[in-house]
């Protein structure tokens, strides 16, 4: 897992003790002593339930997690979002999870994910439903028991230029798609796309005759690298019709990737895919 | 005042039929304010927003001193080049000049690039050197290609694959190389993701596209690869595709794995999300856009690329006195069509006016009709009403839709006849062409 | 003040005036001149109040500028859509609030349209383009 990854974003990995992060570790500390009880100087975001529990108490710090999603989305049915941990994601010292929260709907839970060193870089992309303009939260913790939080705020409109079309067709149901590299450098990380033809039910929906349709949905993701865990990831509900994740791996050699999905009656689907490493 | 209005109206139902009894009563005068409105405007961009702003703003109040920059001399409408695509309507057609802005309502004319923007000095500054100082400012840049967003397309690739997003040289090509395709062949067309200029435009596009190889190339196939699982009018496109063209038109939403990544023009290839490479003989791509890059350089977008705005007046969020109109703004829920940028120039006239009076803006509504033909004798719409509600914009609730599924033929054959009637109006509002329906 | 003529009484007497109406509003369409009138500076909209009168409130005219989108500036351009200037109020406010009921069994898009209004808006925009002179 050595070093040199290539990234979105360059963050000079290797200097622990630049200027700038001095400057920010003190304005950050004099802000934080300066507020003296820290529940009083939290956000909102930071106050609802399921995040406070998580929490336990934590500040969470704000500098090496990136979490990109439109300011304004028409279609709330289907928001692409990803999430960037700035990380060296070593036996050491990495990124173990990554929980996303969408605060305005029903339930706050969108998607757990736990990455591993084989990940490479703690990164996913997705794509989420929104019910309403509100606030989506990223919150990570480190193998070192850190927390690192983003959040951002997106307005969600209906366009009257958009009709929805909410029937799926059953026959591809649970058929997957993925997109592996056709090769990779050792050790170094690349993205693997996958899709699941799924509607992910809410289970808040009404048929035709005005009964609940119940909530049916794939609730979970898995991928291993020849049996070792690269991403595991929890889906809920709020997770877009047809589930898509992108997620890195950073193989030391060839292999065979494994992914498999689990809707919540059980059944399951899986696939395999050759790594080739140069 | 309100009850005599009432009285009128009484009045005027006992007296139905009697022409001319209409105007006896309810001369309309506007706020004393309004026509004594004095300053300098400047308007950047002479398209559906542009034009009709400076337009709209000497028509109420002349005493304004109005100049409209716009590069071309001859202006090219984007809604319609889907029927000159299709053949079913002549290039020439879809130009406008600015004569009429001239003469008639003496609006000043520059035919410059609008290059630079100093909001704080309250100057635009035109390629030519001129500067133009503002008390003022509307910008109505339209949109510009984001060349970067997609791997492969950029503007010399836009050469070989064009986008046709912009009407002119693009449009031409785009029909010529339509003309030179062998029956049989494939013509591909990229979709976006939203937000972008004009929602139904892609999906009108390839329904001109089938309208002409039907005639011309029976044995062509049309592919639109989409980077959306829904899109504007999808089950009255669908309907009218299956009942016009067969199994002509095939559309891949991005779950089918339609979402391209790659292009490859010179091979005229495209690679989708999950790697499939799809092979055209005539590729049509069009890639994301942002708002038009004088909207960048007068501080007026943000990191989305668009331009957001105060949802009253369409004064930008950005920087104060500058109001932008059009597919440049974010004011979603309105879809960025012509229609509505006409509709918001008004607005913001009005807005302006009475912000130059030191008067609050007027209560600001909005309505939006989108035309597309499926044929040249089959026309689906979807329109909306819009108003301010918590200082946001939205539909009124109530208000709205789509065309009825199942529809007679007369009724599409009708809503087509409107969409030509539709260019004829709105052509004419914006720069009093008289052009035949 | 305008509720107090509907919706009861707008089946008693709308009702058989409503038929005559799109009679009316058929005829008005259909004797419409063709594209090409010139157009000219707007003659009966006029600035200032100097003569005393009292300002209507400007609704009327906002809110027909997105019908000028279609029919033109002033709603004088007829095409296969018709124009609206100078055309009898009550003509056009009983078309407009039909549209709004779901009454015109073969409308297209004004219903959808007319749905985003009050019927005081409706009826104001008839005054706005019957006082309008149509060339």
């Amino acid at each position: 897992m050595t070093g040199n990854r290539s990234r979105r974003r360059d963050r000079v990995p290797g200097a622990r003790l630049s200027f700038g992060r001095v400057v920010v570790a003190t304005m950050v500390s004099v802000l934080l002593l300066g507020a003296g009880n820290a529940t009083a100087a939290r956000a909102p975001w930071e106050r609802v339930e399921v995040i406070q529990e998580l929490l336990n108490g934590a500040e969470p710090q704000r500098d090496a997690i990136q979490l990109d999603l439109p300011a304004v989305t028409q279609d709330g049915s289907s928001v692409a979002v990803t999430v960037d941990i700035e990380s060296p994601m070593t036996q050491d010292d990495h990124v173990e999870r990554l929980y996303l929260f969408a605060l305005g709907n029903p339930s706050p839970e969108l998607l757990e994910v736990r990455f591993t060193p084989l990940s490479g870089r703690a990164g996913i992309s997705t794509r989420i439903r929104l019910d309403s303009s509100q606030t989506v939260v990223a919150l990570a913790r480190t193998s070192d028991g850190d927390w690192l939080a983003d959040v951002r705020d997106v307005r969600v409109t209906v366009s009257g230029c958009l009709s929805r079309d909410d029937t799926y067709a059953s026959e591809d149901l649970m058929q997957t798609r993925v997109r592996v590299p056709p090769n990779f450098e050792r050790g170094e990380s690349a993205e693997v796309r996958t899709l699941i033809q799924h509607p992910m039910e809410t289970g808040l929906r009404t048929d035709a005759s005005d009964r609940p349709i119940p909530e049916n949905i794939v609730r979970s993701f898995e991928a291993h690298l020849d049996g070792a865990p690269v991403v595991t990831a929890r889906l809920h509900r709020a997770i877009a019709a047809n589930p898509f994740l992108l997620f890195h791996v950073a193989p030391e050699r060839s292999g065979e990737l494994s992914l498999s999905w689990e809707e919540d009656t059980g059944d399951k689907a899986q696939v395999t895919a050759a790594v080739r490493v140069d | 005042m309100k009850l005599s209005k009432s009285i009128s109206r009484r009045e005027s139902l006992k007296w139905i039929g009697v022409a001319g009894l209409s105007a006896a009563f309810g001369a309309y005068v506007r706020p004393a304010w309004a026509g004594s409105a004095n300053g300098r405007v400047v308007v950047v961009g002479g398209g559906f927003g542009g034009a009709t702003a400076a337009k709209y703003l000497k028509r109420l109040a002349p005493s304004l001193d109005v100049t409209l920059i716009e590069p071309q001399t001859r202006y090219i409408t984007c809604p319609f080049t889907n029927l000159y695509l299709g053949g079913v309507r002549a290039f020439e057609t879809l130009w406008h000049d600015y004569t009429e802005l001239r003469e008639v309502y003496g609006v000043r004319v520059v035919h410059q690039l609008a290059e630079d923007v100093d909001a704080d000095r309250r100057v635009v500054k035109l390629a030519d050197g001129e500067v133009l100082t503002w008390d003022r400012l509307i910008l109505s840049p339209g949109i510009d290609l984001r060349w970067d967003a997609l791997e492969g397309y950029d503007e010399s690739a836009s050469e070989r694959a064009p986008h046709a997003w912009k009407p002119g040289a693009q449009s031409r090509l785009l029909r010529q190389q339509l003309e030179a395709m062998e029956d049989g062949g494939t013509f591909i067309l990229v979709a976006p993701d939203n937000p972008y200029r004009c929602p139904p435009g892609p999906y009108e596009r390839v329904s001109m596209v089938a309208h002409y190889c039907k005639t011309h190339k029976p044995r062509s196939k049309i592919l639109l690869l989409d980077s959306k699982d829904a899109f504007s009018k999808q089950d009255l496109f669908t309907e009218g595709w299956k009942a016009n063209y067969g199994d002509m038109i095939e559309w891949v939403g991005r779950s089918q794995d339609g979402r391209v990544l790659r292009v490859d023009a010179d091979r005229l290839e495209v690679e989708t999300e999950f790697g499939t490479v799809h092979k055209a003989d005539v590729l049509n791509v069009v890639p994301p856009q942002k708002a038009g890059i004088i909207a960048d350089r007068a501080g007026v977008s943000d990191a989305s690329g668009w331009a957001p705005i105060k949802a009253r007046t369409f004064e930008s969020r950005q920087v104060p006195g500058v109001y932008v109109i059009g597919d440049a703004t974010e004011a979603a829920p309105m879809p960025k069509s012509g229609f509505l940028a006409n509709v918001q120039a008004k607005m913001t006239v009005q807005a302006v006016m009475a912000d130059l009076a030191g008067q609050p803006a007027p209560e600001p509504s909005w309505a939006n009709t989108c035309y597309s033909l499926i044929t040249p004798e089959w026309g689906i719409t979807v329109a909306g009403v819009y108003e301010v509600y918590d200082d946001v914009l939205r539909e009124v609730p109530g208000s709205g839709g789509v065309s009825p599924l199942d529809a007679s033929a007369v009724f599409r054959r009708q809503e087509a006849d409107f969409a030509r009637g539709w260019y004829a109006g709105i052509a004419q509002d914006v720069w009093g062409t008289r052009s035949s329906s | 003040m305008f509720d107090t003529l509907r919706p009861r009484h707008f089946f008693v007497i709308g009702l058989p005036l409503f038929v005559l109406c799109v009679t009316a509003g058929l005829l008005l369409a259909g004797d419409s001149e063709p594209a090409d009138q010139a157009e000219t500076l707007p003659d009966a909209v006029e600035s200032g109040d100097a003569e005393g009168r009292v300002p209507l409130d400007s609704r009327a005219e906002i809110i027909a500028m997105s019908c000028a989108a279609c029919h033109g500036t002033d709603g004088r351009k007829a095409t296969a859509i018709p124009a609206l200037a100078g055309k009898p109020a009550p003509v056009l406010e009983a078309l407009l609030l039909a549209y709004k009921r779901d009454q015109m069994p073969d409308a297209t898009v004004m219903p959808r349209l007319a749905k985003g209004y009050t019927d005081e808006e409706l009826a104001s925009v008839a005054e706005y383009f019957s006082a309008l002179s149509p060339e």
